[in-house]
């Protein structure tokens, strides 16, 4: 192979290999979804998904993650100020409690959860004589997606709050500010892109959450069946368009956020 | 309540108002008996001192000196020990930091990133629910204050570190702290800026006039900047006064050696004199301080030294003792020269004579050499070789306290 001068064949070499690489991999099964969803004409499409439970399962899925994701949110703000603020005894077995979530398998979170708050759970015992029921509705939706993200948005804020200057909060409060004005005048705006994008992570991971769902929601139509539910038994009734026409939407709403994040990355981290 | 221990003697510069020398100021703030602690050493015992209304103190020190846990304390960031902390006449010592109206500033600048020049240095005020109004030509202000008008829409981060900490300065000034504190301000500087802002400064706390409190270990920033200077070591302070005291009149040889280059030498009191290496020369001491037959140690700085080829003296020279020339060096501004005595000048102590007996070997001469610079017009007025004889006379000397735990052992 000749070496021309200011030309590194390495360079396209390796830049196919690795797209050729990715083709079965991850290319050509995202591209069967939307061939295979549209082939049989968009109005077809169409229909598939403004059917009523298509459409409720997909709202359903939007609102529970919503939740989670506003309560990890916070959690994950509090847990990242306490744990980088405060040196304690147990610190470290705290934060690798928080971790932990997503290293466990999501059908053992769901079945953990059904054996705590379940009709026979630890705690849903105690509670089923007053009628009140967590397991197969849409809180129980909202306690397993809290449960698998749990994690993520701890561990984006978490870095940014331990890496801040303290001499910014002292600062702020020789200057007079109490604790609250320095939080949301000084700590909060640093925040503001971690914020973001621990948002986003968990959203997104919270969506697509299948193991967990399965288990303690009853998966019922129209009631308690998330869209990544929708499409596993519309899958399993033989009803491939209806589930395709719901993956093309999940799909294409991963996409988006993730396009967010990583092009509003300058956006988020600088002023 | 001019209660001033230490009186503030304004410098003989001119920029000092002449006026003040008459009545003493009154204190604006004051730390009293201050210690602290981390873990098992100690590192603040019994701190005290005053700052006059509009005066500047420099607290000069090493790294782990206490400089910074002083300032921390006064700021509120940090709890003492013991002692307490007294802000225009009230005690602030269980004040938390934003009630105590200091203002820091601080080596990092701690500049708020995601406000503009404006909105940090208008903080102050718009947390203390200030009308618009207001805070926007206090800003304006301020802003013509550190010169920074074309600057105010800006990002810190657009900025540089000189214009960085100016801003630093302005957003303190804004809400009218009681004291000014800073914490090694020019640290993260270059040279060149440094003297530049130091010099910015220095013209800044003369115009407002907000009494100050200024850490650093820059000897030359500290009498530069400082209307007294207080040296601290290890968590104590040695000397406290004007620049031109703790320069010229040392109390400690640690004070003596951490301002600038000094010769420090024995001598032996005798009743109205100082026997400095065998020669007699005339000294006021103290009879309450100093026995005759004690063992004291002098300084003087090399500038202080005089050399000449006879002993013919213009008056008012002291000599001290002949001295062969070592080394003649070049610094620049000034020539630099190693002498060593020829004989006497001895120490006093008897396990430094063993060590000088172990270090000399070829001639019998004592082992300190002393320094003296020599400015330009003298070096090349009279061009020195070295070996050459010379007479070594001092223009101005002081006489070290003996401390009280020197028994011979």
């Amino acid at each position: 192979m000749r070496h021309v001068r200011g030309f590194d064949m390495v360079r396209p070499l390796s830049i196919g290999m690795l797209v050729f690489m990715m083709l079965p991999l991850v290319f050509l099964p995202l591209a069967s979804i939307f061939i295979f969803g549209t082939r049989t004409g968009l109005d077809k499409f169409w229909a598939a998904l403004m059917a009523p439970e298509a459409i409720f399962a997909l709202k359903l899925s939007m609102a529970t993650s919503f939740w989670a994701t506003v309560f990890n949110v916070i959690f994950g703000l509090f847990a990242a100020y306490v744990l980088s603020r405060y040196d304690f005894w147990g610190r470290n077995a705290l934060i690798v409690t928080i971790s932990l979530p997503t290293a466990i398998p999501t059908a053992v979170a769901g079945f953990a959860l059904l054996l705590l708050w379940g009709p026979y759970g630890t705690l849903g015992r105690l509670l089923a004589p007053h009628g009140v029921e967590l397991m197969f509705t849409a809180g129980a939706i909202i306690l397993a997606n809290i449960f698998v993200t749990f994690p993520l948005a701890f561990g984006v804020i978490k870095p940014v709050f331990d890496t801040m200057s303290r001499s910014l909060e002292e600062a702020s409060a020789t200057i007079g500010a109490t604790r609250w004005q320095t939080f949301w005048h000084v700590t909060l705006p640093s925040l503001r892109g971690a914020i973001v994008s621990g948002a986003l992570l968990t959203f997104a991971r919270a969506v697509g959450e299948f193991g967990s769902t399965i288990l303690v929601s009853g998966n019922l139509a129209g009631k308690t069946q998330t869209a990544p539910l929708y499409i596993f038994a519309k899958f399993n009734e033989g009803q491939i368009e209806a589930a395709n026409a719901i993956a093309i939407v999940l799909a294409l709403f991963s996409f988006l956020i993730f396009s967010v994040l990583f092009f509003a990355r300058d956006w988020l981290d600088v002023d | 309540m001019a209660k001033a221990k230490e009186q503030v003697i304004p410098n003989s510069e001119a920029s000092r108002p002449a006026s003040q020398a008459i009545d003493p100021p009154p204190v604006a703030a004051s730390v009293v008996g201050l210690s602290k602690h981390f873990g098992k050493t100690s590192v603040l015992e019994n701190i005290s001192f005053e700052v006059a209304e509009g005066e500047v103190l420099v607290l000069l020190g090493a790294s782990g000196s206490g400089k910074t846990t002083i300032l921390r304390i006064i700021a509120g960031l940090e709890q003492p020990l013991k002692g307490k902390v007294v802000l225009h006449g009230k005690d602030v010592t269980d004040l938390p930091a934003r009630e105590r109206g200091v203002g820091v500033i601080f080596q990092s600048y701690a500049l708020f990133p995601k406000m503009t020049v404006e909105k940090n240095i208008g903080y102050g005020l718009r947390i203390r629910k200030r009308r618009r109004k207001q805070i926007r030509e206090t800003v304006n202000e301020l802003l013509a204050l550190v010169q920074l008008e074309e600057h105010r829409k800006k990002y810190p981060s657009q900025l540089s570190g000189g214009q960085q900490q100016r801003v630093a300065i302005a957003r303190t000034l804004a809400y009218k702290p009681e004291v000014l504190l800073f914490d090694e301000p020019f640290g993260a500087l270059d040279t060149q800026t440094r003297s530049h802002l130091r010099r910015e400064i220095r013209a800044l706390l003369k115009k407002v006039r907000v009494p100050s409190i200024f850490i650093t270990h820059d000897q030359e920033e500290a009498l530069e900047l400082g209307d007294r200077v207080a040296v601290l070591n290890q968590g104590h302070i040695e000397q406290i006064g004007t620049p031109f005291e703790i320069y010229n009149h040392p109390a400690t040889e640690y004070v003596a050696t951490f301002l600038g280059a000094a010769n420090i030498l024995d001598a032996v009191v005798r009743n109205d004199a100082l026997e400095i290496g065998g020669t007699p020369v005339p000294a006021q001491l103290d009879p309450a301080k100093f026995r005759s037959g004690d063992c004291v140690k002098i300084v003087f700085r090399p500038e202080d030294v005089v050399l000449s080829r006879s002993d013919l003296l213009r008056p008012g020279l002291l000599k001290i003792a002949n001295a062969r020339i070592e080394e003649l060096t070049f610094v620049g501004a000034y020539e630099r020269v190693r002498l060593r005595f020829e004989r006497g000048a001895e120490a006093c102590d008897r396990d430094e004579r063993d060590f000088l007996l172990t270090t000399e070997t070829p001639d019998r001469q004592t082992a300190k050499p002393i320094i003296a610079t020599r400015p330009k017009p003298e070096a090349s007025a009279t061009r020195l070789q070295v070996g050459e004889r010379v007479v070594v006379a001092i223009t101005s000397f002081t006489v070290l306290e003996p401390q009280t735990n020197t028994d011979d052992s």
